[in-house]
């Protein structure tokens, strides 16, 4: 048994250590591999990182120098390269300057040149009675003196003289062509003495003439052609015109037209040249020529200015009267065409006669407009109460025709209007207050205009009427809109209209002037101080003075809920002040005899508490100045008396404090105020 | 003396233009009476302290006026009181009629949701009442009120009045005791920070 033992323990003992050998061989060989990777790990990585290192360090070498030279160039730019540029630049404006400087020189004395030349060939062509040619060089001259104004920087002397030269030359022309232009149309006509008869006017007669020769052309002449156009070049031709048809509507047109017995004769004199006269009917009429169509613009213009317009009526009475105005025009116009002297499409006079309603309206509005700006720069002092009861005094408005039949039909039922549902008479009314006269009257002219008659008539100008009244009333209401930007913000926090504007304007001043007031009082402090005193005291009179005369001034003008809200206001800007210096103060014994106990205006006297919010602090201060330690501690009542609403506990200790010398019992009390 | 007095109380006296508000109180204050009295402008203040069952209360009365125009000012009056008074003249229905307006006025505007309230029939004095006792009481006990009939002519019922009032008060818990107890919570409503310091001091047991 025990070598049976020993063999199986031997065996496995074998086994064992056989196992284990295996094991440790693994072991080791793994060891081994280990190894070796390890190895070949740490070379690689040691042997390789040499060079890389190397490599890396080389790189950095490289890119030091390289920015190193970066430096260098941009060291260079700043400071050499762009001085240059800076240099450079400054010389090219330099050049540029000057070049400029010579374009422009040059271009004047292009202009100069162009001047005298212009100038010589004037009086040339001037001479040579070549009027078109004169009026043309004339206008190029005028040409150059004006593009040389047009540069502010010329100098004055050299101008002037160029522009009274050429007015020199132009004055001359003008004096040639109306010399020549007196040789060409010759008027006779009867002396002024004559009575404006028939007779007379036979005598009157126009001669056109011209320098006769044997090819001469028919029509007008050439002299006469360049007379006009030269005139007409240099803007004279007008003016001309006008005074000749002036003297050929008086002196032939006119009669032609009031005289139907009269007409025209023209005959060719070989001296004399063409000449219209006037001659009765018993002669016969032969072919006329007619003056260009140029002249009869200017005639209708005159014609119409002269004659028609003197006509329009000034009141609607006349205006019906005006049909017979309509028709002689129309007549007038039907001779002359019959005459063949005028087209038969032009029809001026008469567009204007018919057009009669227009000018009257236009007429009309230039009174109203007169009158309006009258009023509006009359003086505003002038006043006039409204009252509740006031009404505007309404023009009666005439009934449309349709209408008045019905009514003559329903006499005695006149339903009237009120129900019991309307608003009461005194909705919408106006409180009492003042307003300028002149608005008053403003007012009434305004429905005057929209009650006239002929207004009614026209819708168009009803229409234009009401966009009138709207235009007013919307601005009114919204300038205070535009202009809210610009105010001071105290005034832009309450305007909406421009009305708010004109008056919270006028309060902002106010409020500034009792500001400004009060600052004066040396902050109330040290009042023992005589000097400070009489400025404290000083101070507060001033304010109430100038309150008082507020009041009495707005009082009567303002409405009572405006004026209260207005007064209410500055009393409390003043109150709040006078307040916040109070409290300001620190300790020491003060004496203060508050004298703006009166109240402003003793009819209100109950509305201030509503109007001055202040008001009750106001109130409540006045009693603790004047109180004593017990009665403040009554008042602040543990937190739940009035003083406790109006100021906070520890503004109380401060006031106590101030007004109190520290003792046991000022202690106490300021125990008590919490 | 003051050392005794546990608590001062918030009064209110409200009611129509001409009932008689300040004379109760200047009855129950200085014990007079004045025929004359004129209207009350904005508020009148008074102070008294009264002694219920041994305890001494201060009291801080707030005599409003009654006419319409000074209704906007009468809000921050409101505050933090605890007790209200009611008046109405029994010889004028109207000024009766009108309780109701200031029912509401006074719902709107207290902060404390357990606020007493007494109902006073003033001017008993007179001999042409317009309402009669039994219609009072009954809107008193409608509205939860306390109720009284007085003359502050003849002095009849106007100490009573008072005490009445203020003894309910004391009776009611979390109504005086503290300042931050009972009130409701409001929040941002400070349009005047007046006397309130902030309600995180400890409060003296």
């Amino acid at each position: 048994m025990a070598s049976f033992v020993t063999e199986v323990l031997a065996s496995s003992g074998k086994l064992e250590k056989e196992d284990l050998s295996c094991k440790i061989s693994k072991l080791s060989r793994k060891v081994e591999d280990t190894k070796e990777e390890v190895c070949e790990m740490i070379n690689k990585k040691y042997n390789d990182f040499l060079p890389s290192l190397q490599g890396s360090e080389e790189l950095m070498l490289q890119v030091d120098e390289v920015s190193k030279e970066m430096d260098v160039l941009t060291n260079c730019i700043e400071t050499e390269v762009q001085q240059n540029v800076h240099v450079a630049v400054a010389e090219y404006a330099k050049l540029k300057q000057q070049l400029e400087k010579n374009t422009v020189i040059i271009t004047m004395l292009g202009h100069l040149k162009e001047f005298h030349s212009a100038m010589e060939e004037s009086n040339k062509a001037l001479q040579d009675k070549k009027y078109v040619v004169a009026a043309n060089q004339l206008q190029r001259a005028k040409a150059t003196v004006d593009s040389l104004k047009s540069w502010k920087t010329s100098q004055l002397p050299l101008l002037s003289a160029l522009s009274s030269e050429l007015t020199m030359q132009r004055e001359n022309l003008i004096y040639h062509l109306g010399d020549e232009w007196k040789r060409l149309v010759i008027w006779r006509l009867p002396s002024s003495k004559e009575p404006a008869d028939l007779k007379s006017f036979l005598k009157v007669e126009l001669n056109l003439s011209h320098s006769c020769s044997k090819d001469q052309e028919p029509g007008p002449p050439a002299v006469l052609c360049s007379v006009l156009q030269a005139l007409a070049i240099q803007g004279d031709l007008q003016h001309k015109i006008k005074l000749f048809s002036q003297v050929l509507l008086k002196n032939m047109l006119k009669p032609l037209v009031m005289f139907p017995s009269l007409s025209v004769r023209v005959t060719e004199q070989q001296e004399k040249g063409t000449v219209l006269a006037l001659q009765s009917l018993e002669e016969s009429q032969e072919e006329r020529s007619t003056p260009s169509q140029l002249i009869w613009e200017e005639i209708s213009r005159c014609i119409i200015h002269e004659c028609l317009l003197y006509s329009i009526p000034n009141n609607s009475s006349q205006l019906d009267k005006y049909s017979t105005v309509i028709k002689e025009t129309e007549e007038f116009e039907k001779s002359l065409k019959e005459m063949e002297y005028l087209q038969g499409d032009s029809t001026d006079l008469l567009k204007y006669s018919q057009d009669v309603n227009c000018h009257f309206a236009r007429k009309k509005c230039k009174d109203v407009i007169v009158a309006a700006r009258k009023l509006m720069t009359s003086e505003m002092h002038n006043t006039v109460k409204i009252t509740p009861d006031y009404k505007l005094r309404l023009p009666k408005l005439p009934a449309p025709a349709s209408e008045q039949k019905v009514k003559q039909g329903s006499r005695k039922d006149e339903v009237t209007m009120e129900n019991s549902k309307q608003l009461s008479a005194w909705s919408l009314c106006l409180p009492a207050c003042r307003i300028s006269e002149s608005v008053q009257q403003l007012m009434e002219l305004a429905l005057n205009t929209l009650c006239e008659e002929n207004l009614l008539k026209f819708p168009h100008l009803a229409a234009i009427q009401h966009n009138n009244c709207m235009y007013l009333a919307h601005h009114l209401l919204t300038l205070g809109h535009h202009f809210r930007a610009h105010l001071p913000p105290l005034i832009s926090e309450g305007v909406s209209t421009f009305v708010d504007m004109c008056f919270l304007a006028q309060m902002h001043v106010q409020r500034a002037e009792l500001l400004e007031r009060l600052s004066t009082a040396h902050n109330f402090c040290n009042l023992d101080d005589e000097d400070n005193y009489i400025a404290a005291n000083k101070a507060v009179r001033q304010v109430i003075h100038q309150l008082k005369q507020l009041g009495t001034v707005w009082q009567d003008v303002l409405p009572v809920g405006i004026y209260c809200k207005a007064m209410g206001n500055l009393l409390n800007t003043a109150i709040t002040e006078v307040i916040a210096k109070i409290m300001m103060l620190e300790e020491g014994p003060l004496v203060f005899i508050p004298l703006a106990e009166e109240n402003k205006n003793r009819k209100y006297q109950e509305e201030v508490p509503l109007y001055v919010r202040k008001w009750s602090t106001f109130k409540e201060l006045v009693i603790v100045l004047r109180a004593n330690l017990q009665e403040i501690v009554d008042r602040w009542a543990d937190g739940k008396g009035p003083l406790a609403v109006e100021f906070s506990s520890s503004e109380v200790k401060n006031l106590i404090r101030a007004l109190f010398q520290n003792t046991e019992r000022r202690a106490v009390a300021l125990t008590k105020i919490k | 003396m003051d050392d005794d007095v546990i608590t001062t109380l918030k009064l209110l006296i409200i009611g129509e233009s001409g009932v008689g508000k300040s004379s109760l109180l200047l009855r129950f204050t200085e014990d007079t009476f004045d025929p004359d009295q004129a209207a009350t402008i904005g508020v009148d203040f008074k102070v008294k302290t009264l002694s219920i069952d041994g305890n001494k209360a201060k009291l801080a009365i707030w005599d409003t006026a009654g006419q319409e125009r000074f209704r906007t000012l009468t809000p921050s009056y409101y505050r933090g009181a605890q007790g209200v008074i009611l008046v109405y003249d029994v010889t004028k229905r109207e000024t009766f009629t009108r309780l109701e307006n200031w029912l509401n006025e006074l719902e709107t505007y207290t902060t404390r949701n357990e606020i007493v309230k007494m109902l006073v029939g003033n001017k008993i004095d007179r001999d042409d009442p317009e309402v009669d006792r039994n219609e009072g009481l009954k809107f008193a006990r409608k509205h939860s009120m306390l109720f009284i009939e007085a003359s502050a002519k003849t002095k009849d019922g106007v100490q009573c009045a008072f005490e009445e009032l203020v003894e309910k008060i004391l009776q009611t818990p979390g109504l005086w005791e503290s300042e931050n107890q009972g009130q409701k919570v409001r929040l941002g409503d400070q349009e005047h920070d007046g006397g309130r310091a902030c309600g995180g001091y400890c409060s003296i047991p």
